[in-house]
């Protein structure tokens, strides 16, 4: 060990030390420091109060304020001026501040000069970053044309790149999560039976009745849309539900239906079939709006109420009740489209047939029905389309999926990525989506980005995914930044009707050097060689000309607190020509059943049992797994097993456990085992969006288990294209040794 | 001290070519001389002659201990994160590091800058050494210390690079003994 000078003897020394080194010379001559006279604490403006705030902590986007002390958010709040949550947000909007301030957060641009999954990063100047972007992606444009770039796009702030992608650029190949593994077969299904996409939108507040299959309120929790379902059940609404578990909903519910998963179907048939049989249907409703009925009724008519009951594995008598109970509360009578519903890969036709129910009861433009709100319209500025062909259009050459939500389904653009056929996919841009946890099987989406020439990710959060990336990009959360423009209704059709328009306006500035997605894009299109066509140069350009539409600007939205309001529209009624395709003829024209069929889906194995997942009301899936209020609220996702089953396997509450599939595939983190009654013996379920793969996630990293990882039994809706996630089969592996489950 | 302090503050920010040169390098090399921090010096040496790229060895340790890196970010060099709060930036301490800026009459140039970086607490070291020693010792007792020495011992454990060792340790050394 060599002797070392204290600092004392160092600075005593100064002509042999301090003095002598040049230290000055090799420094920068600029500080990060100014002269600031200094304001002794309270005498200046404590805590303000920005407005303008529109969450992203899940896509419902409840209007915020934010109190924003000295450059610093310290909490937020619901805009009191708000007409849909009002003064409330959920526990992810209160934590959303914990987002904000995550020191995981994407800071600077990155390079991975490591390998893709095994990333090592450098932080390296914008001007480096887009000059790479911008040339690598053109050089796969040139070399493979323009339909072999890729691009997984996720929210508001991805909506203007996924734009240039598709009309500039000349890609189909764009996929959605929020389509083809979430709702795109709702909105498709609603399409070829009322002709417009449903949203979420039922009158529950003034409901007579409610019908949820698989909806999981207060698990699930979007503020007014929980308000409204709570004001329903306030005024006496009558409530069925339809889970194999005892979720929340079930737990408010008057009749539960405890169904066998990936059978619902055949239960909406049966009722479907009793209310027609027993003369019970709306049958003004019918014939003034719906076409097919002969065609329909001929084609349910063998759903009996024993056929479904068996097939269900619940009581005739309760699929009556059910039936019985609509009829009695129709058309008051909310029939919920859902939201997440690619489940099974029959999926298609059990939305149709819940829009085909809604029908019957004439729950349409009545009270407590199916009512969309009259909202007021703000369109999106972007950029400018030309017409590309079908020539490289995945779907048209496969001819299938003739019922696909806008985009390309995943796993057309998957298998062409790892075949190379009919062409190969050398580029890809993912921008706010975490493909490998929102796609199933996983492995197959790294197979397809190991093979690319170029990916890029832009997010805001290093989620899995960005750990595929050569080059990451770092984008301002939601509360710094404008992008999008929120517009609706009073929450509750009752009250005096309103429309509201709420820009996303930042609360505070965007700190590191984080740039939003309009300036991202304009600049990697310029460098694509498409400055040409920038139709904006700012983000706030884009949003002044969109309200400039309906005469508002940033400016003003300011003066008026963050939200304008104006009189709304009366919402009920049926307009004339609306139209009910029961029986659906084009449908048949392209080989699909023309009237709701139940088709039936895998048993578990033997020894195995289904595994379902859903959502938790603290987390939005891995979005805000690393966030340290969340994770701390529900650091893991319980695997719920039966209680008798666990009786007999030996597992005690809070065991410590991992899954296997039936295909072999092993969670590659643990969670624990919740024992309950309420679950069904021949099915387990934990909430999704657990168990992140990427070690930059401090929190979220093999926090639980990952859902999707075992997804990998591919179901495809035949109609659409998209994923049907619940047709996986798990054993527990307890102590490494994987257990038969009994069911 | 001030050139002292304002030389640590200036190496533990993100390595550029512009400042992470020859004379910057030399100059470091007689500073770890001077203190006869010998083992040191021949580490640091060594690194430098084994290196294919020197600078752009510092830069992917700096990004991984300090902005984003596997097993995740090593050491965030902010006070709020190590210290009086929950792991996330911007926390109490943030704060009242602000604000005792201010009480010294100095605010950030960049005023959304996280207040409590390591760089802005060394400069701002550096400005109290040579105007109010009194000051400089309260800043060091009461905001500095309590979190560093927890940030130094991470720095220690996860750096794979000789270099921020020796800096954090170089802090260290010139910022315990004024207490």
């Amino acid at each position: 060990m060599s002797f070392k000078v204290t600092r004392r003897k160092f600075l005593q020394t100064a002509s042999l030390a301090a003095a002598t080194l040049p230290l000055a010379k090799v420094v920068s001559a600029e500080t990060g420091f100014v002269r600031d006279p200094f304001t002794p604490p309270g005498s200046f403006a404590g805590t303000q109060t920005v407005t303008g705030g529109v969450c992203e902590m899940c896509f419902w986007r409840c209007q915020l304020v934010g109190k924003v002390r000295d450059k610093k958010l310290v909490k937020l709040e619901g805009n009191p001026k708000s007409i849909d949550n009002g003064k409330s947000i959920c526990a992810r909007g209160n934590a959303g501040i914990k987002l904000l301030y995550d020191p995981d957060r994407l800071k600077f641009p990155l390079k991975n000069i490591g390998e893709r999954g095994k990333p090592v990063w450098k932080q390296i100047s914008w001007q480096e970053a887009l000059d790479e972007c911008g040339a690598r992606l053109k050089a796969v444009q040139e070399k493979y044309g323009s339909h072999s770039i890729a691009m997984f796009p996720h929210g508001a702030s991805a909506k203007y790149p996924m734009d240039f992608f598709e009309k500039v650029v000349g890609t189909h190949n764009v996929s959605e999560a929020s389509f083809f593994q979430c709702r795109g077969i709702r909105d498709s299904a609603y399409m070829a039976t009322f002709s417009v996409p449903p949203d979420e939108s039922v009158d529950m507040a003034n409901a007579k009745a409610i019908l949820l299959i698989g909806c999981h309120f207060g698990e699930n929790v979007h503020v007014s849309h929980v308000k409204a379902y709570l004001k329903g059940l306030e005024n006496g609404a009558r409530l069925v539900v339809v889970d194999p578990r005892y979720s929340a909903s079930a737990a408010k519910s008057h009749i539960w239906v405890q169904i066998k998963p990936g059978t619902d179907t055949a239960f909406l048939l049966a009722v479907m079939n009793y209310l027609v049989t027993k003369d019970k249907y709306d049958k003004n409703f019918v014939k003034a709006h719906c076409v097919g009925f002969a065609e329909f009724k001929q084609g349910i008519a063998h759903a009996s109420l024993d056929w479904a009951a068996k097939i269900c594995d619940v009581p005739a008598q309760q699929i009556q009740e059910v039936a019985e109970l609509l009829a009695a509360n129709a058309p008051n009578v909310s029939i919920h489209p859902g939201r997440h519903v690619s489940w099974h890969g029959n999926d298609f036709q059990r939305v149709r047939a819940q829009a085909c129910l809604t029908a019957l009861l004439g729950a349409v433009g009545v009270k407590g029905g199916f009512v969309k709100p009259k909202g007021v319209k703000v369109k999106g500025i972007s950029w400018p389309g030309s017409e590309h062909g079908g020539e490289y259009n995945l779907r048209l050459l496969a001819d299938k999926h003739h019922y696909a939500p806008p985009g390309t389904p995943t796993e057309l653009i998957r298998d062409a990525c790892i075949s190379g056929k009919p062409y190969p996919i050398k580029g890809c841009v993912v921008w706010g989506q975490n493909p490998i946890q929102t796609i199933p099987n996983p492995q197959k989406t790294i197979a397809a980005l190991q093979q690319m020439d170029f990916v890029m990710c832009v997010d805001i959060m290093p989620t899995d995914i960005t750990m595929y990336a050569d080059i990451l990009l770092p984008e301002p959360c939601y509360l710094e930044k404008y992008d999008f423009i929120k517009t609706g209704t009073q929450w509750n059709f009752a009250d005096k009707h309103q429309q509201y328009i709420a820009p996303r306006m930042p609360l505070v500035d965007a700190m590191f050097e984080r740039r939003d997605g309009v300036w991202i894009m304009n600049e990697i299109a310029r460098r694509m060689g498409h400055g040409d066509k920038i139709p904006v140069n700012s983000v706030e350009e884009k949003v002044n000309k969109e309200l400039a539409a309906v005469n508002l600007s940033i400016d003003q939205l300011k003066k008026e607190d963050g939200i304008h309001i104006q009189d709304g529209k009366d919402p009920y009624g049926v307009e004339e020509d609306f139209e009910v395709l029961l029986y659906n003829e084009d449908l048949e024209d392209n080989g699909y059943p023309a009237v709701p069929t139940y088709i039936a889906v895998d048993d578990a194995p033997k020894g195995f049992a289904r595994l379902v997942y859903g959502r938790a009301p603290v987390h939005t899936f891995n979005r805000s797994q690393n966030n340290v209020w969340l994770h701390h609220a529900m650091p893991v996702n319980p695997l719920w097993l039966n209680d008798e089953i666990a009786r007999e396997m030996g597992l005690q509450d809070g065991d410590e456990i991992e899954l296997v599939n039936s295909e072999g595939v092993k969670s590659s983190s643990k969670t624990v085992v919740k024992v309950t009654p309420g679950i069904r013996k021949d099915t387990v379920y934990m909430a999704h969006g657990y168990g992140s793969r990427n070690p930059l996630l401090t929190l979220g990293f093999h926090a639980g288990a990952d859902d999707q990882e075992l997804i990998t039994r591919l179901a495809i809706d035949p109609e659409t294209g998209c994923n049907g996630m619940r047709n996986n089969f798990v054993k527990i592996v307890k102590d490494g040794k994987a257990l038969d489950i009994p069911a | 001290m001030a050139d002292i302090f304002r030389f640590l503050a200036q190496a533990m920010r993100y390595p550029a070519a512009e400042w992470f040169n020859d004379d910057f390098q030399s100059v470091l090399l007689q500073l770890l001389n001077e203190l006869h921090w010998q083992e040191e010096q021949e580490e640091l040496r060594l690194a430098m002659a084994r290196a294919e790229n020197f600078l752009e060895d510092v830069q992917i340790e700096h990004t991984r201990l300090f902005i984003n890196a596997i097993p995740h970010v090593a050491a965030a060099p902010y006070a709020s994160v190590h210290y009086k709060g929950d792991g996330t930036l911007y926390g109490a301490i943030a704060e009242q590091t602000k604000k005792f800026y201010r009480s010294k009459g100095f605010t950030l140039a960049r005023e959304n800058d996280l207040p409590d970086h390591l760089v802005y607490e060394l400069e701002f070291l550096a400005l109290l050494a040579k105007e109010d020693p009194d000051g400089q010792r309260e800043f060091l007792y009461s905001l500095f210390t309590p979190w560093f020495d927890i940030f130094r011992n991470k720095v220690l454990r996860e750096a794979h690079h000789p270099y921020y060792r020796i800096v954090v340790n170089l802090i260290d050394f010139f910022t315990r003994e004024e207490l």
